[in-house]
């Protein structure tokens, strides 16, 4: 577990002690309108979903999912960039409205979150060093083993991950490191494992996407079999403004029957990764 | 500088047996390196043939040629006089830094398209958060300074208890309990301004001991002085006790000024888009992470030899007769 | 008919155990100019120093330009105003040219124009004879000079009474006698004083008064001339014979 992450929880348990103000019914929708401007929180360090562009904008998948989701509801966008961990921490205060972050809605988040629309499903893969020995997945059994910080693969990792979604594949834990590390973010540990086999690290669970994207910038690293699980990606909110919810959720149906979705992955994956796969 | 003898010995890197242990001590580093597979090792090729092929004689022979060389640089450098040792030395380490990182295999097309941006938004959001937050920290030091000389147990228990806290627990901690603690008592701030709250807390902290420092070297006199022409406490302080103080409290506040610019960086795990931030984002969609770390580096570097320069003046102008 | 600047009644003084002052009974009248001398830690520095109240004392009263010194007296920068101190370790502010040390007090608390308060300031550098070192730091004058300007700087504040405490024992030998010829104008001008000081020579030119104070109490006080010639008391005649040895 990383420091950062020992933080975080010493603050959120401070914070909790203050005991959190949960956002009221139509609350946030009200000042999302009366202010006209929705504000997604989005972490730009997550290529291709959401990053900066060469002109030093926001862009990526997500980004232009939650361009489209303001436009439907009839407001301007505004994107904040807090690190991930401090999205996912929940009570945001009307800080932001919006998460828009390729989120798995796993039960724990779901505690602090509400996930008011699936809006696509990335399969989970480990990857490896090219020059490393590892054939299938069994192999990674006992080696050093890597992802981001407070994410799904990271849970995957420690054996306590659960998807809280209908649809969702079963999937069996098929790893089991021999040593855990996690890091800032996925990016970090690909680098890491570029160093070579076993240098710092012998594999890396990540979203299939951004390992295929790395890979085609030269990172010398290769995929291992099948995806692990596939992790439904959802939009998020802050608990408990229904009526928001249901708007959301009824935009984000709307965006999968009308297939501007599947338009939206295809251009930025190149496969329509918006429905349920097998 | 040392207060150095006036009896002067033999300068050690001219003493054959220091110079022939630092010629055997650096021929081993070197060839243990295994330098025939880089640049050393290309240049080298006339001599030991196809570096891939030398096996450990390539090895060797590029670890002596470069060993040799760093022996004589040495002994040349010793004959000059002290300016031009410093220079030169400065200058070779440097070359040394840049050639590691050249070996990075850097684009430095990817840099040259977004120094500008680095430099418009990070930069600039960062001198502006540190300077802004040097200015309020300095006047809670005060504050705080002044209620830890009281003998008022309310002033001097809460000060103190102030700068124990901020002082005991890590910037970036701080940084999270201020921008999520503080919403959940009513007060949601921004980003920006949670970044500055928290520096301003903590450098506050720190500095509050510089200024007592500040504030106790002035002599008893001072204060029974400006006393006895009636002037009361906020007179005394402001006007003859503070205005003596400053130059032992700005010396040390300049670094600590410094010191905030690199500890600003922490903010960007709340989503400011300082130099740090941008440094982690920016390389983010095209995998380039070390070009915008090392330029990211760079620009802390350059702006960090800048300011000690500054730092330098002030502390020479302190030092002068009317101060 | 004379005016009462400052009376001293029954006053005690304690640092933890040690009696300080014991039992000192003063009263010094407009124009008096009084001399107070002693060994080294006889309480002669703390009394003049209770008298701006630099010092609260624990027991019995003193009144200062009709005003009662106690802890809790709300008009302190009046009964400081009043009395001009000047100390043996001269307390000029060394950030502030000499001008402005003679200028902080009139401007800052009597809230005199700028233009006015270097009128004065420079009325009193003259009276000093160093009108020529107004914009110079204290830094680079010398001692003598230094103590000087502190003078000037009490004068500007146009106090009733002066308090020197020790003025010359910090100087060189050779400034002794600047500082003592200024002081010696001031009591010639009728100005009220109370000096510190193992200076005879100016306690016999210009004393009212000379008071000798051993172990915190005032053992013996005459006029000069008597003081000197016919001391009574016999450890004012040990002490005497001490300093005027030579």
């Amino acid at each position: 577990m990383g420091i950062r992450h020992i933080f975080l929880g010493a603050a959120l348990a401070v914070a909790g002690a203050l005991s959190g103000a949960t956002a009221f019914a139509g609350e946030t929708l009200d000042q999302i309108m009366s202010s006209n401007t929705l504000k997604v929180a989005t972490d730009p360090n997550w290529a291709p979903q959401s990053f900066l562009n060469d002109n030093n904008e926001m862009d990526g998948f997500d980004v232009d999912v939650a361009r489209e989701i303001a436009s439907r509801m009839g407001v301007e966008v505004e994107f904040v960039t807090p690190s991930w961990d401090i999205i996912t921490a929940g009570n945001w205060n009307g800080r932001w409205h919006l998460s828009v972050g390729s989120m798995t809605p796993t039960t724990a988040r779901g505690e602090i979150l509400d996930f008011p629309g699936v809006y696509y499903y990335t399969p989970a893969s480990a990857v490896v060093h090219n020059d490393s020995p590892y054939e299938n997945v069994a192999d990674l059994n006992g080696a050093k083993m890597a992802a981001g910080i407070s994410t799904t693969f990271e849970l995957y990792l420690q054996k306590d991950l659960t998807i809280d979604a209908s649809g969702v594949p079963t999937f069996e834990y098929q790893i089991t490191p021999g040593e855990y590390r996690s890091y800032e973010t996925g990016a970090v540990a690909l680098d890491d494992l570029r160093l070579g086999d076993g240098v710092r690290l012998n594999g890396v669970v990540g979203s299939l996407p951004a390992m295929l994207k790395a890979i085609e910038n030269g990172y010398p690293i290769r995929v291992l079999g099948e995806p692990l699980f596939y992790e439904p990606l959802a939009i998020a909110t802050d608990k408990g403004d229904a009526e928001l919810n249901a708007k959301l959720s009824a935009i984000v149906d709307e965006m999968r029957n009308d297939g501007t979705l599947k338009t939206l992955s295809e251009k930025w994956y190149g496969i329509d990764y918006t429905t349920a796969l097998n | 500088m040392l207060h150095r003898d006036t009896v002067i010995s033999d300068i050690a890197v001219h003493k054959p047996k220091v110079m022939a242990g630092i010629f055997a001590a650096a021929f081993v580093i070197f060839t243990l390196m295994g330098l025939k597979d880089t640049i050393f090792g290309a240049l080298m090729a006339p001599v030991i043939g196809d570096p891939a092929e030398a096996g450990f004689s390539g090895n060797a022979a590029t670890g002596l040629v470069l060993a040799i060389l760093l022996t004589v640089n040495i002994v040349l450098i010793a004959f000059l006089p002290l300016r031009y040792q410093i220079g030169i030395v400065w200058l070779q380490l440097l070359l040394l830094f840049l050639t590691f990182f050249y070996s990075f295999d850097l684009k430095l097309s990817f840099i040259q398209t977004k120094i500008w941006f680095m430099i418009t938004q990070g930069l600039f959001t960062t001198l502006y958060i540190s300077a802004i937050s040097i200015a309020l920290a300095s006047g809670l030091a005060i504050i705080g300074a002044v209620a830890k000389l009281s003998s008022n147990g309310f002033a001097f228990a809460i000060a103190s208890f102030y700068t124990s806290f901020f002082r005991g627990i890590p910037l970036l901690m701080q940084i999270y309990l201020i921008y999520l603690g503080l919403p959940q008592l009513g007060f949601v701030i921004d980003a920006v301004p949670a970044g500055i709250l928290a520096l301003t807390l903590c450098y506050g902290a720190y500095m509050t001991e510089i200024f007592r420092a500040g504030i106790q070297s002035i002599d008893k006199g001072q204060w029974e002085a400006s006393r006895s022409i009636g002037f009361g406490f906020g007179l005394t302080m402001r006007r003859i006790i503070l205005p003596q103080s400053m130059p032992l409290i700005i010396p040390p506040t300049g670094n600590q000024f410094i010191a905030m610019l690199k500890d600003s960086s922490l903010v960007s795990v709340i989503g400011v888009w300082e130099l740090m931030f941008l440094a982690r984002t920016l390389g983010n969609k095209d995998f380039r992470h070390m070009e915008m770390l090392i330029t990211a580096a760079m620009i802390y570097w350059m702006l960090t030899v800048c300011l000690e320069l500054i730092q330098s003046r002030i502390e020479r102008h302190y030092k002068s007769p009317q101060h | 008919m004379t005016k009462t600047v400052i009376e001293m009644v029954g006053v005690n003084k304690w640092y933890g155990d040690f009696q300080a002052l014991n039992n000192i009974n003063l009263k010094v009248e407009e124009g008096d100019r009084i001399v107070i001398c002693g060994p080294s830690g006889s309480g002669k520095s703390t009394l003049i120093r209770t008298l701006n109240y630099l010092e609260a004392h624990q027991e019995g009263r003193i009144t200062v330009d009709g005003t009662d010194l106690h802890p809790r007296m709300k008009n302190v920068t009046q009964v400081r105003t009043n009395t001009g101190m000047v100390f043996q370790q001269f307390n000029l502010f060394p950030h502030m040219t000499v001008l402005e040390n003679l200028m902080a007090g009139p401007i800052w608390v009597r809230k005199l124009p700028k233009a006015e308060a270097r009128a004065q300031a420079m009325t009193y550098l003259d009276r000093v004879r160093i009108p020529e070192q107004a914009d110079k730091y204290p830094g680079q004058l010398s001692g003598g000079q230094q103590q000087r300007v502190a003078i000037a700087r009490s004068l500007c504040m146009n106090p009733k009474v002066m308090l020197f405490d020790e003025p010359t024992s910090a100087l060189d030998p050779e400034m002794v006698s600047e500082v003592l010829d200024t002081m010696i104008g001031l009591a010639r001008d009728g100005m009220t004083m109370i000096c510190v000081t193992h200076e005879m020579g100016f306690a016999k030119a210009v004393a009212d008064r000379v008071i000798f104070m051993d172990q915190g109490e005032i053992v013996e006080e005459n006029a000069p001339k008597p003081f000197f010639d016919a001391p009574q008391n016999s450890r004012t005649k040990t002490f005497l014979g001490q300093i005027l040895q030579h």
